[in-house]
Order: C-alpha cells, then sequence, then structure tokens
C-alpha cells in the first residue's frame, strides 16, 4: 500500500514531466495523482465497486485543483492532467484488447463495458466536482458582496 | 493608462492575437484562449472585442471608439504539448490587466515565450516516460522482473515519439506505432526470459500514450459551453485511444498466429 502511493506520486511527477509542467509545481501534482489514488484505493477497501472508487478518486482530483489553482493562481488543467493518470483503466483497457484477439468477443465487450464506464466516472467525478467547487466559491464571494453592501 | 490609449487596432490585435496562437498551439483550453485574447485586447484600450477560437484556428476582432474595427484570424497546424509555456502567458496576461508591464515589453516578452525551448530535453522525457511505466506496473501488483521491463517498453516509446515528430508526421501515426513498439517488446522480453509477465509491461508501455491534454480539455470545454471544440477534442482521445488499441491488437494478434 505504502509502496503503491509512492507509486502513484511518481507516476503523477513523471507525467508532468512528459507533458511540461513548471518545474516547480511537479510536487503538487504529484500530490494530487497520490492523493486521488488513496482515495480510490480506500474506498475500494470499504467495499465500494470499481466504478464507484474511481468516481470518488476523481471528485478529489477536481476540488483538489481547484483550490490549489486558485490558492496559486495557475490553471487548473496542469494538476488534473497529471492527477488522473493513476487512475486510468490501462489494465482493463489492455484485458479487452486481449480478449478480441483470443476471439472471446463476449468477456472482450463486458471488458470493454467496464472500461468505458469507468472512463466515463473519472470523466464526470472531475466535471461534477469542479462545477460544485466553482458554485461554492460564487456563492462565498457574492454573500460577501451582499453584506458588504449591507454594512 | 495615459501611453496605452494611443496604441493602434493593428497593435493591439497583433500582440491578443499572438497570445491566442501560443495558447492554442500548446494545448490550452478553448474558453482559456478566448478570455485571455479579450482580457489583453482590453487591457490595451480596445473598446469592443469578439472572439471565437476553435481547435485549429483563432478568430479575433477589436474595435475602438470611433466604430473603426480590425478582424483577423490565425490557423494553427502544428499543436504540441507545452503547459509551461501556458502558464507563462497566463501570468503575462494578468500582469498586463493589473498594469504591471507596459505594451512593448509585453510583445516582447510574448515573442520569447513562442520562441524560447522549455521543458525537459529528450533524455530527462524518456526516463520520466519509463518511471510512467514502471510505477503503473507496480500498481497492477507485479514484480520487479516486469518493473524493468516496462520502464524499457515506456523509454522506448518515448524515443519513437521523438523521432516520429520531427518528421512532422500524420497525426494518429506515432500513438499507433507506440502500441505497436510496447506490444512488441512486452512480447518480445517475455519470449526471452520465460518468468516475465507479459501483461504488466505491455499495460506499462501503453500508459504513456494516454491522451491526458485532450480528455481533459474535451471535458473542461463541454464545462464551458464550447460545445464544437469539446466533441472534436473527446473524438481526438478517442481516436488516439483507439490508435494506441490497434497497435497493441496487431501484435498480439500476430503473436497468437
Amino acid at each position: 500500500m505504502g509502496l503503491k502511493i509512492i507509486a502513484a506520486f511518481l507516476m503523477s511527477v513523471a507525467f508532468g514531466i512528459l507533458h511540461r509542467i513548471p518545474t516547480s509545481l511537479l510536487g503538487y501534482a504529484g500530490t494530487v495523482g497520490g492523493a486521488a489514488w488513496l482515495v480510490t484505493a480506500l474506498t475500494r477497501e470499504f467495499g465500494g465497486s470499481l466504478i464507484m472508487a474511481n468516481f470518488a478518486g476523481s471528485i478529489a482530483i477536481g476540488v483538489a485543483a481547484e483550490a490549489l489553482a486558485r490558492r496559486l493562481k495557475k490553471p487548473a488543467t496542469i494538476f488534473i492532467i497529471p492527477g488522473f493518470i493513476p487512475l486510468v483503466p490501462g489494465g482493463e483497457a489492455y484485458t479487452t484488447m486481449l480478449y478480441m484477439v483470443e476471439g472471446r468477443y463476449i468477456d472482450g465487450v463486458s471488458m470493454f463495458m467496464r472500461t468505458v464506464l469507468t472512463a466515463g466516472a473519472i470523466a464526470f467525478g472531475i466535471f461534477i466536482s469542479s462545477t460544485i467547487y466553482r458554485l461554492f466559491i460564487n456563492y462565498i464571494t457574492e454573500r460577501k458582496a451582499y453584506h458588504a453592501e449591507k454594512n | 493608462m495615459t501611453p496605452v490609449e494611443k496604441l493602434l487596432l493593428n497593435e493591439i490585435i497583433n500582440l491578443a492575437v499572438l497570445a491566442g496562437e501560443v495558447l492554442l498551439k500548446n494545448g490550452a483550453e478553448t474558453y482559456r484562449v478566448e478570455e485571455t485574447m479579450v482580457h489583453i485586447a482590453r487591457a490595451c484600450g480596445a473598446v469592443k472585442v469578439e472572439s471565437f477560437v476553435i481547435p485549429t484556428g483563432v478568430f479575433l476582432t477589436v474595435s475602438d471608439e470611433q466604430g473603426h474595427s480590425v478582424t483577423t484570424m490565425r490557423r494553427v497546424r502544428d499543436r504540441t504539448i507545452n503547459l509551461d509555456r501556458i502558464t507563462k502567458v497566463n501570468e503575462l496576461s494578468r500582469r498586463l490587466v493589473d498594469n504591471r508591464i507596459d505594451y512593448p515589453d509585453a510583445l516582447a516578452v510574448l515573442k520569447r515565450i513562442a520562441r524560447e525551448r522549455t521543458g525537459f530535453s529528450l533524455g530527462p522525457s524518456v526516463i520520466a516516460s519509463g518511471i510512467v511505466g514502471s510505477t503503473t506496473a507496480v500498481l497492477y501488483n507485479a514484480g520487479s522482473y516486469e518493473m524493468v521491463a516496462a520502464f524499457l517498453a515506456a523509454a522506448i516509446v518515448r524515443y519513437i515519439a521523438h523521432i516520429v515528430s520531427r518528421l512532422h508526421g500524420v497525426q494518429f501515426t506515432f500513438e499507433f506505432l507506440g502500441g505497436m513498439v510496447a506490444a512488441l517488446t512486452g512480447v518480445l522480453l517475455a519470449g526471452v526470459i520465460p518468468q516475465l509477465g507479459r501483461d504488466a509491461v505491455i499495460i506499462g508501455g501503453i500508459m504513456p500514450l494516454v491522451p491526458g491534454i485532450a480528455i481533459t480539455n474535451a471535458i473542461r470545454d463541454v464545462m464551458a459551453g464550447d460545445l464544437l471544440s469539446g466533441l472534436s477534442r473527446g473524438l481526438e482521445a478517442a481516436l488516439t485511444s483507439v490508435a494506441v488499441a490497434m497497435g497493441v491488437v496487431l501484435i498480439l494478434a500476430t503473436h497468437a498466429w
């Protein structure tokens, strides 16, 4: 478990280097990736399904990325791209290809659906958490402005 | 704002459209490109600014108080991925809006950002790619043999990317070749060393090919309401994945036969 968290951290840092994110932000990107993987693994541990776990992990990515982007005044993309790499269903995608090549089409299609649903859970997790985070921030700033006006 | 107001429309549009071009070339989201161009043009003294961006081109119209307007467009052909440049242009536009930099300096800085080589050279990125591969193998419960083999596969994939990108080839060639090379490395190494698990090596090898930018930008474009860009980037991500998968499938099918 500890080894895997380190692996997820290093993986995010390395993917950040591949996409040329600024060197000073590599540590943040790795932390987002490690945290996302930890949330996913813990959800699996407590009996969540594969899709549920990936959804929880990508919600963590979206919230962390938006918070860091606001704090450091950098585009949120920088933290999202390396962050979701440990969650990518590479193993499922590969197993789909393997089944298809071996002619086990039924198994292949069911594995393909699992891959697509996992990928969709990741995409919508990031989508939903970014949207809700922004709504929340907008609500707070508007309330502050309203109170300032009243005073 | 006094020295700024003497700027000609042509000068404003040159700066703003160059910023948009640099952003789009290096993989920024559509709304970021549109908003940055509007912010920069406004900061330079334009009264009315309209921008329209699709993944392959930039359009910008700038008007002054008298109602004169200038429109320009740039076609963006070879797109790369360089988040460092996006961060720098973002920073520049913030400084320009806050009046912390004037027009000639901003133009000079922007031209330097567009020209300079940033990020890491070939050696570090090959090693980084290898690390992505070997850590993927760790996440899929592989042993130390597979880790080393996956490092090798992913590093070779990155080296192939370097060669293909110099040829300015057709889109999706590199992903297809990368998938083939990753599968070939896995199959060959598993043939030479019998106790090596083939699957973890291939999964590690294809991991650096995940279209991270296309997926993330597709999500964020759809979120921002840029449906045209969101759809085309989603399609780009899907086609990239299909290209990788076909590369792997061809090698596996050949091996099985």
